[in-house]
């Protein structure tokens, strides 16, 4: 028999000791585990890179690329975790990192995120991909002493997308429009004919979607605020809205003569149902909706689909381009594992698998040199880099604006003024006091 | 004795110490960074009120924590009376009853982000075909102002909770001894005189339940309220939950949604607390 005392003690212990290591259970991170040696013959120190990053949408075809690399380099292990939606990665990143379960490699968007990383960049300026990156695309990552601390993932722009077929129809030549008149014109002949050309508007504006017309349409008329840079307008105390009236008369033109209701309409909608179904003849929107349009409708995609860029007075005929996101090494990590994290980068972008990758499987635009004789598989993405190349282009800013500022104040202002229920100054007013107050 | 204090001890610790590993200890936490500048990873200062003192003039705050007694208000009401409704009409002699406790239960399991996108289809979509086809203009625009924003968030919580309120209903439902009821058709009552006089005070321990269930429920809803409206248009349907996640995850200003989180706490536990307090009152012991 058991002395019931002792026994129950005992118990007491055990199951306390067992909730204690159910929750400590997150310990033991993935260290070495590629070890699986297949007899290479590699003598190379293993090393295991932890890739954490924040564009979900090409998660397959990075753990593709991934393996390949694996294949070359039997001693390198890769683990790829990919967080969709800007907000929730930066939380889970930042998760990760107090929690000590550091990734070797991130990607981080934006000056308040590398701010808060600030002590985690390694410096990134001796690798090739740093050396090759085109011209521009790392101005935004480079400290005052020149040290570059991260890598451009693509190039992406944004601008309105149209139906070739329906301006055509509409005997409208879309690449001659460069003011805001000539747009205005094009839009309202559109408008009269909308019966004979069956499209139930112009526009599909997405209301329901605060970065649209808060990030990416206002970034158009705010960016010359802030010299095109970024850094400029993440340190700037107030936003003067300079150009606000030709920001209203933009805006208003896009919600008169979008399918309603446009505060409901979301991006899904816009991309999907409206523009690949041929419903209207433009949208507002970036090279990134092309893997959308392709998979709803092939053929469309590939010969009907064009970009010109938002009319701004002076500043005609520019697209606005820029990186969305950028790669980070983790410099709290020993040199073996920081210098196979900047070998991994630079085969990537600079090797011929790796490019052939990122051209034909990522379709991203390139941010780097060498890629000349690529041809970029979708029309968006070629107009984009066309526009780089020329250096028609306008920077993009938004990324600068006060966190939170676009999603909780500015973008409902906006949706308030489209519903009616603040007129355009109040709009402007209330959403200069935000920016102060959320700086 | 001694060896049945130890029993005790032996049964509680474990829920003890989980409960104070994710619930006590994150609550003394989160109150203590509400008085810092926390940002998530570390803090530098203690500023004592200053978050509750910038709360008192946070108009959107404001504005989303009168919505989400709005919406309680309403939604408390309506689902008690759909759930409470329902239950009767499936303990009623109905004989696809069983089947339709099974259709009525069924939206509970669906979860709240995917029940949203399925209303917000059938708000934005279905609603504007019906709308366009019949010309009955109130079916058009659902979503884009906030009063159809507001119906359509109630709308959905009721259609998803009514099931499970029903359940607690019928349990007690059909606790009712049959003599009472019968007694009652003796006396000659009408069904709506048994109803109030019989019934009503015989569940009302379900009521409690309900009420509590419901109230705290609809204070703290969020995944519906993300997927159905987001908050839109212009932040006019935000509820404070949302209001919280918003401040602290998208502004990335943690120790003031702490302290947004600490007030919103404090307010559900006196109104689910005085209402579980109230109805208990009532209750009547058999």
């Amino acid at each position: 028999m058991f002395k019931g005392k002792h026994f129950y003690k005992g118990l007491v212990l055990m199951s306390a000791a067992g909730v204690l290591a159910a929750c400590g259970n997150d310990g033991d991170v993935p260290g070495t585990d590629g070890a699986d040696d297949n007899g290479n013959g590699e003598t190379e120190e293993e090393v295991s890179l932890a890739i954490m990053q924040g564009k979900v949408e090409f998660n397959n075809q990075f753990n593709e690329l991934a393996d390949m690399y694996m294949d070359e380099n039997p001693n390198v292990s890769i683990e790829i975790t990919s967080v969709g939606g800007g907000t929730d990665y930066f939380t889970q990143l930042t998760t990760r990192f107090s929690a000590g379960d550091e990734p070797d490699i991130f990607s981080v968007a934006g000056p308040n995120e590398f701010e808060q990383m600030a002590e985690y960049l390694a410096d990134l300026s001796d690798t090739d991909a740093a050396n090759a990156a085109l011209e521009g695309t790392l101005t935004d990552v480079t400290g005052e002493d020149g040290v570059v601390t991260a890598l451009p993932y693509n190039l992406e722009g944004y601008g309105f997308i149209y139906n070739k077929e329906v301006f055509e129809a509409a005997g409208i030549d879309a690449e001659a429009i460069s003011t805001y008149e000539e747009l205005e014109e094009a839009v309202q002949t559109i408008d009269g004919q909308k019966d004979d050309l069956d499209i139930e508007a112009v526009f599909a504006f997405p209301g329901a979607e605060a970065w649209v017309p808060g990030n990416h349409l206002s970034n158009v008329y705010l960016t010359h605020e802030f010299d095109e840079n970024v850094n400029e307008a993440y340190n700037a105390e107030t936003v003067a809205f300079e150009k606000g009236d030709e920001f209203q008369r933009m805006l208003d033109l896009q919600v008169d003569y979008s399918v309603g209701p446009v505060l409901s309409l979301d991006y899904s909608q816009q991309v999907e149902e409206y523009f690949s179904l041929g419903q209207v003849a433009m949208i507002q929107q970036g090279n990134w909706v092309y893997p959308t349009l392709l998979q709803m409708d092939p053929e469309f995609a590939e010969n009907s689909v064009g970009m010109i860029p938002i009319p701004l007075e002076g500043y005609e005929n520019q697209l606005p381009v820029g990186v969305p996101n950028y790669w980070a090494v983790n410099s709290n990590k020993d040199d073996a594992t920081v210098q196979a994290a900047k070998d991994f980068l630079d085969w990537m972008y600079l090797s011929d698998e790796g490019k052939d990758f990122v051209i034909n499987e990522f379709n991203f635009i390139p941010a780097y040199e060498g890629y000349d004789d690529m041809e970029i598989s979708d029309p968006i993405s070629q107009i984009v880099y066309d526009y780089s190349e020329r250096g028609d282009t306008i920077g993009w800013v938004f990324n600068g604006y006060p966190t939170g500022w676009t999603n909780n104040e500015f973008g409902p202002n906006i949706q308030a003024y489209i519903g009616g229920e603040m007129t355009w100054d109040e709009m402007v007013e209330n959403s200069i006091s935000a920016w102060e107050s959320l700086k | 004795m001694k060896n049945k204090e130890l029993t005790f001890w032996l049964f509680i610790t474990p829920v003890l110490l989980s409960l104070s590993l994710v619930v006590i200890v994150p609550v003394f936490m989160g109150l203590f960074y509400s008085f810092t500048d926390w940002n998530g990873l570390n803090f530098n200062n203690i500023i004592g009120f200053e978050h509750y003192r910038r709360l008192l003039e946070d108009e959107q705050f404001r504005n989303s924590l009168w919505f989400t007694f709005r919406f309680t208000f309403v939604s408390v009401i309506i689902l008690n009376f759909v759930g409470l409704g329902l239950a009767v009409l499936v303990t009623s002699k109905l004989r696809s009853r069983n089947i339709l406790r099974t259709v009525f239960f069924m939206p509970n399991l669906i979860g709240g982000l995917i029940l949203g996108f399925i209303w917000q289809f059938i708000f934005i979509r279905v609603f504007s075909a019906v709308g366009d086809f019949t010309g009955f203009e109130g079916l058009l625009g659902w979503l884009s102002t906030p009063e159809t924003g507001f119906w359509g968030l109630i709308i959905l919580t009721v259609w998803q909770q009514a099931g499970y309120i029903m359940i607690i209903y019928i349990a007690y439902l059909q606790g009712i001894p049959k003599e009472l009821i019968e007694s009652a058709n003796i006396d000659g009552a009408t069904s709506f005189q048994k109803f109030r006089h019989v019934i009503f005070p015989l569940i009302a321990p379900g009521f409690t339940v309900s009420m509590f269930l419901t109230l705290s429920s609809s204070f703290k809803i969020y995944d519906q309220n993300l997927s159905l409206t987001g908050g839109g248009p212009y932040n006019s349907t935000q509820m404070v939950a949302m209001n919280i996640v918003d401040t602290a995850f998208s502004s990335n200003q943690m120790a003031y949604g702490q302290s947004k989180a600490v007030i919103f706490f404090i307010i559900v536990a006196i109104f689910s607390l005085s209402q579980v307090y109230y109805s208990k009152k009532r209750e009547v012991d058999l």
